[in-house]
């Protein structure tokens, strides 16, 4: 309604512009009738109003539409009306809707090629990595232990590519079934030990309810508990040893890893499960990619567990993955 | 002796698992021509077949079948893709065993030994006990006993396992690490001391058999094996 008032005020304007001089000719040129100029006038008015009604209503729908805002993109295929203007507006918002969908669709099949291309990359990898490893094995100390410290690094990197891809397709990619969580951190200690030794930081575990398990994706949990261990061990500045503890804290059960190390400075906390985020002790310790905390924290989101964090610089830092009363089985 | 064959088109990775896997005492044959993979297959016969996913023309799936067609002996399959869906494909292609690239040799020759021992017994066609010899002295990695002239010394499974690293290496060093990491085991977790502790143990042992200074420190490397003794029982 604004809308056709501010486009059409013009036009108002201009009219009663155009009686009143006609009737003033008309007046000056000497029929000075009142009522006759009166009634001239009001028949001008009626038939200008009866254009613009018609006009308001037979496009009622087009000036609506123009003062809406769009919500999607698929509202742009809504058809308004038959005048000819709204037509001319339809076609104008399907050709626009057209080219941007092929835009979209080009962007899309770009990205997807480089993730299928990044993830053959990654596979392909993994052979050479195989070979470095074997052959590495029949060196001499220490370069034996050397060489395989690089090709371990390498082989967590291209793990987390993967995992970082895997992310965008998550939901496709969990599988929830019952994780007694003691046998899980024993794996995931068994497949880092090498990791341990190499960094002098060794595990304790402290199961203080046995047979606690929770609902979870094995695999992903794997990962998530592997970061924190990782980030536990890398930060514990000549501490030789971490605690994992598993216990049951009301309802919930909790899964804790403690270091003893560095621990995070207070500016840096707010921020550390950002992407690309290392903070300062990422900058002083090396190969920090600022990915882990991050991937751990989007993951733990998605399967619906909670991570918390303690940590006071110099002595140390605790994360806590918390499964929730419904997601802990021990006691069924 | 079981024969194996390896059926890789990584050339490099062929090589190594066949000298690592003829180590200990099987015969290890690999594919070259990966058009004829079934030729090949009989020619050999062999006990247990190690396979690769990604083959040149068809893939591991496919000969994995092939296989089955004529035998049930244990395929294992050795890949680089560690999708859940790759090994179930692997399993429900007739495949016995799944290991995952980098992988390690102690888990291949594990899993091979696991599998023959499940597909032709325990003592059927028993491959010679292993013995590790080394001027005389001889261990037994199996029964853990360590023999020497005519004294014979048991062992604990931890010192075995030291001595089966130091003997192996020799005359190269065994890398701290890998001794640390060979003594870890699944239930208790070692520490810095578990070596030293062992170590201590290992020379005694050698000094129970009239061997001196067996066990030699390499400074931020590890140990090295000292032969100082000789066949004719001499220390």
């Amino acid at each position: 309604m604004k809308l056709f008032f501010k486009e059409h005020i013009l036009l108002i304007f201009v009219q009663l512009l155009q009686f009143i001089i006609i009737l003033s000719i008309l007046w000056l040129d000497g029929h000075q009738q009142f009522s006759t100029a009166l009634y001239a006038f009001f028949i001008g008015c009626f038939f200008l109003s009866c254009y613009l009604f018609y006009h308001y209503y037979s496009r009622k729908k087009f000036y609506n539409r123009l003062s809406m805002t769009l919500t999607s993109l698929d509202e742009s295929f809504k058809k308004t009306d038959e005048t000819p203007i709204s037509e001319a507006l339809d076609q104008l918002l399907r050709d626009q809707y057209k080219l941007y969908q092929n835009q979209l669709k080009t962007l899309e099949k770009q990205q997807n090629e480089h993730l299928k291309f990044m993830d053959q990359w990654v596979h392909q990898m993994k052979t050479p990595l195989s070979v470095i490893e074997l052959t590495a094995q029949n060196l001499d100390e220490p370069d034996s232990s050397n060489i395989r410290e690089e090709t371990e690094r390498m082989k967590n990197g291209l793990n987390t590519v993967l995992y970082m891809a895997r992310l965008r397709s998550f939901e496709q990619d969990f599988h929830i079934k019952p994780v007694t969580l003691s046998s899980l951190v024993h794996e995931v200690n068994q497949d880092n030990k090498r990791f341990y030794i190499r960094n002098h930081v060794f595990p304790k575990l402290e199961n203080r309810k046995d047979g606690i398990t929770v609902e979870s994706d094995e695999k992903w949990l794997f990962f998530i508990v592997t970061q924190l261990i990782h980030n536990a061990v890398k930060y514990s500045n000549g501490k030789n040893s971490i605690v994992i503890t598993i216990y049951e804290s009301g309802e919930e059960a909790v899964l804790e890893v403690t270091d003893f190390g560095v621990g995070i400075p207070e500016v840096d906390k707010k921020r550390i499960f950002d992407p690309f985020y290392t903070g300062e002790n990422g900058r002083k310790f090396r190969e920090s990619t600022g990915m882990g905390l991050y991937l751990t924290k989007e993951a733990a989101d998605r399967l619906g567990h909670r991570i918390e964090l303690d940590t006071k610089v110099e002595e140390g830092t605790s994360f806590r993955i918390i499964f929730s009363s419904s997601q802990n089985l021990t006691n069924m | 002796m079981h024969k194996i064959l390896i059926i890789e088109d990584d050339s490099k990775i062929a090589d190594l698992l066949t000298s690592h896997i003829s180590k200990y005492g099987y015969q290890v044959y690999h594919v070259t021509d990966f058009e004829h993979i079934m030729d090949e297959f009989h020619q050999h016969s062999p006990d247990l077949v190690l396979l690769d996913i990604n083959l040149p023309s068809f893939d591991g799936y496919y000969w994995c079948r092939q296989i089955r067609k004529e035998s049930i002996c244990p395929v294992i399959f050795i890949s680089a893709r560690i999708g859940e869906m790759d090994q179930v494909m692997a399993l429900e292609n007739g495949g016995d065993d799944f290991i995952t690239k980098p992988f390690h040799t102690e888990i291949v020759m594990a899993k091979i030994r696991s599998h023959l021992r499940r597909a032709y017994g325990e003592y059927a066609k028993q491959t010679e006990e292993r013995v590790l010899e080394r001027e005389g002295l001889k261990l037994y990695p199996e029964r853990m006993e360590i023999t020497f002239g005519p004294i014979t010394a048991s062992l604990t499974k931890k010192e075995a396992d030291i001595i089966e690293s130091l003997m192996d290496r020799y005359p190269r060093v065994a890398g701290r690490e890998d001794l640390l990491e060979k003594l870890w085991d699944d239930q208790t977790y070692v520490d810095e001391n578990t070596l030293n502790v062992n170590i201590t143990r290992v020379r005694k042992k050698f000094l129970e058999l009239g061997i001196k200074d067996a066990v030699e420190t390499v400074r931020g490397a590890g140990y090295r094996l000292n032969v100082s003794w000789t066949e004719a029982g001499e220390v």
